[in-house]
């Protein structure tokens, strides 16, 4: 069993030389690390936190927002082991095969890999979110609500669910005996990495440069390095790494930090009402099937891939949130438009929706450093939020859809919220799913990272988690980072051979 | 229960109200030269309140629906073919709204 290091015990100037070093334990750090414990590799695994929350670690994360309101950056995300998983919904799905399309009309769509690439993954992926028996596809006993045929239709989320908790899986509670007992594995924690020193070509990391609050600092020399540290650290240390490559490591197209993204999640998107007033629980709850309490679902609402290619639409999950109130008008509306359909509306009720949206890329919505620095003295970041009106748009077309449906159906309506900016901007919190920073390409031109996810042009250099998503579709982003971590980790099994 | 299910409560009541009205027997209302085609709303009032102002006058537009399938074929209809409008973000029917701005045209004063 190896026991937790501390780089404050590390003397300065020391020099370690593992095979790999993954800067990062939440669960893209913490993933590859258990995939490669066998690999025979030595691997340093990085983390700038503790086993617990700490504030002054935490305010390394401060930045500066500018734009789109937006959450702060050192509030959407938590720094020690285990990551952001420290306080997740456990919300999860994978993404679907027309997200990784390059969709007509919708510019910066397509990424180097296909779902089918990643698909193997999914099951040691869903293992380790600890989400249930694989169950996405087939869905959830319980009475579909009855859509005419059309756009939009049921899909299914599940849950991650930690053993004999009721609570998400926080990987590094859950993870931290595994990581112990890994003989080749070396979890350091309180090490910060604060910068990327590469070879004089630029074509190699040569070392890492540690440092600790408590003043100490000391660099690891690997092999082969992952950056693992979320999709707005992974930007800031290439970002501040500016010494070889002037604008960055990786940054010699000026791709580094731009297309951020979250996902949107306006509340109280529409009412939808439905006439005889029947909604299975299924729709409202996280719902622990019969039989197999580890298996948690909830349906939403999702536009069908023909339905997003024939409308240019992005990507949604409408989810049905609370009971409603009717207004005069509303009640006016329903009992009209029940009454004309030939339908009993007399146990009609009304439910508010609220959604998760996939964002257009932009490469203006980016993370740049600011002249701020932080107690280690690394260049704090400054993110420019945008949201574009056809994001708004395009989702509302997607709910006037299921309301046609509704009615098609004579199971119910819909009345939608919101028809101006100021409206949808009111309304707006966010999943804080950081994606998209180190976007994955064929092309160096028009990305950070390869198909296998190696930085382009930096044989030993590669990065894990959702900075390297291309586009960013609705599903939650763990499940699917950890599924393309693993990849990675098939990859550095073969190129560390 | 708290404000919001007080008032979710609300409209459920009122819809029931309404719904009871429909089933119950007709309401009487003063007559109108479009009574063939307001017959065919059961609850006018609500009809009437959903309506909105419209360019049309009531005789063009009686003409145009009487020109067309009865409100409970032409709605389903609608709906099928996707001819949805929006009235304050109410996703209804088209002819559900034109029956509406006429009930209202015709709201006894
Ligand atoms: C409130 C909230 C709710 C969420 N709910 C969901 C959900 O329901 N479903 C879902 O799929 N996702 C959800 N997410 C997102 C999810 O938590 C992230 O997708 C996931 O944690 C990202 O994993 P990661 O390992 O890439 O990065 P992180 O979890 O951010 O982990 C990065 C790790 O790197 C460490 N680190 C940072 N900088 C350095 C450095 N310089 N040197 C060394 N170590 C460093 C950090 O301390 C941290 O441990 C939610 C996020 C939040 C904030």
């Amino acid at each position: 069993m190896t026991a937790f290091l501390d780089a404050r015990s590390v003397p300065n100037a020391t020099i370690l030389t593992p095979d790999l070093a993954i800067v990062g334990g939440g669960p893209a750090g913490i993933s590859l690390a258990l995939a490669l414990a066998d690999s025979g590799l030595s691997i340093l695994l990085l983390e700038s936190g503790g086993t617990s929350f700490d504030p002054k670690t935490q305010a390394l994360y401060a930045g500066e927002e500018t734009g789109v309101r937006y959450v702060p950056l050192d509030a959407g995300r938590l720094r020690y082991l285990g990551g952001a998983t420290n306080h997740w919904g456990g919300w999860s799905r994978p993404l679907d095969a027309i997200d990784f399309e390059t969709r007509k009309g919708v510019p910066y769509t397509g990424w180097p890999v296909a779902l089918s690439d990643l698909e193997p993954y999914f099951p040691r992926a869903q293992e380790l979110i600890e989400g249930g028996s694989w169950a996405y596809a087939k869905g959830a006993q319980g009475a579909p609500l009855p859509l005419a045929p059309g756009g939009v239709s049921t899909t299914w989320f599940q849950f991650s669910k930690t053993k004999d908790s009721p609570l998400p899986t926080h990987f590094g509670d859950r993870y931290a005996a595994a990581l112990k007992a890994a003989p080749k594995i070396t979890p350091m924690m309180q090490a910060n990495v604060t910068a990327i020193r590469l070879s004089k070509d630029g074509k190699r990391v040569e070392r890492l440069e540690v440092a600790t609050l408590s003043g100490n600092s000391f660099m690891v020399k690997p092999r082969f390095v992952v950056l693992a540290a979320g999709a707005v650290e992974i930007a800031r240390l290439m970002l501040a790494s500016n010494d070889v490559m002037k604008a960055g490591v990786g940054n010699g197209n000026d791709m580094v930090g731009r297309f951020f993204a979250d996902h949107p999640i306006p509340r109280d998107v529409a009412t939808m009402v439905v006439f005889d007033g029947k909604l299975d629980p299924i729709y409202t709850n996280a719902t622990p099937q019969p039989g197999n309490p580890d298996l948690i679902m909830r349906a939403a609402l999702s536009p069908d891939a023909g339905f997003m290619r024939a409308q240019g639409v992005a990507g949604s999950l409408t989810t049905v949130e609370n009971g409603a109130p009717l207004d005069t008008l509303g009640t006016a509306a329903v009992v009209a438009t029940a009454q004309a359909l030939g339908v009993d509306a007399s146990r009609a009720k009304a439910w508010s929706l609220g959604c998760g949206m996939e964002m257009t890329p932009d490469p203006e919505r980016r993370l740049t450093l600011s002249d701020a620095r932080d107690a280690l003295g690394m260049p704090r970041l400054k993110l420019h939020m945008t949201i574009s009106d056809d994001d708004f748009a395009h989702f509302r077309l997607t709910l006037a859809e299921l309301g046609r449906q509704l009615l098609a159906a004579k199971t119910g309506m819909i009345r939608l919220s919101y028809d101006s900016r100021a409206q949808w901007l009111a309304a707006m919190d966010w999943g804080n799913h950081h994606m998209g920073t180190t976007r994955m390409s064929a092309d160096p031109k028009s990305g950070v990272v390869d198909a296998n996810s190696m930085v382009h042009g930096i044989g030993n250099l590669f990065v894990a988690g959702s900075s390297v998503f291309t586009t960013y579709g609705s599903s939650n982003p763990t499940l699917n980072l950890v599924a393309l971590t693993l990849k990675l980790g098939d990859h550095l099994k073969k190129v560390t051979a | 229960m708290n404000r919001r299910n007080v008032m979710a409560g609300m409209g459920a009541a009122l819809l029931a109200l309404g719904a009871g009205v429909w089933r119950f027997g007709m309401k009487h209302y003063p007559d109108t030269p479009y009574d063939d085609l307001l017959d065919q709303v059961q609850d006018r009032e609500a009809a009437a309140t959903l309506g909105e102002t419209t360019r049309e006058t009531a005789p063009g537009l009686a003409a145009r629906l009487r020109a067309a399938k009865p409100l409970a074929v032409q709605a389903a209809a609608d709906a099928g073919a996707g001819r949805t409008v929006e009235i304050s973000g109410w996703v209804v029917p088209k002819s559900v709204a034109d029956y509406a701005a006429l009930a209202r045209l015709n709201r006894p004063l």
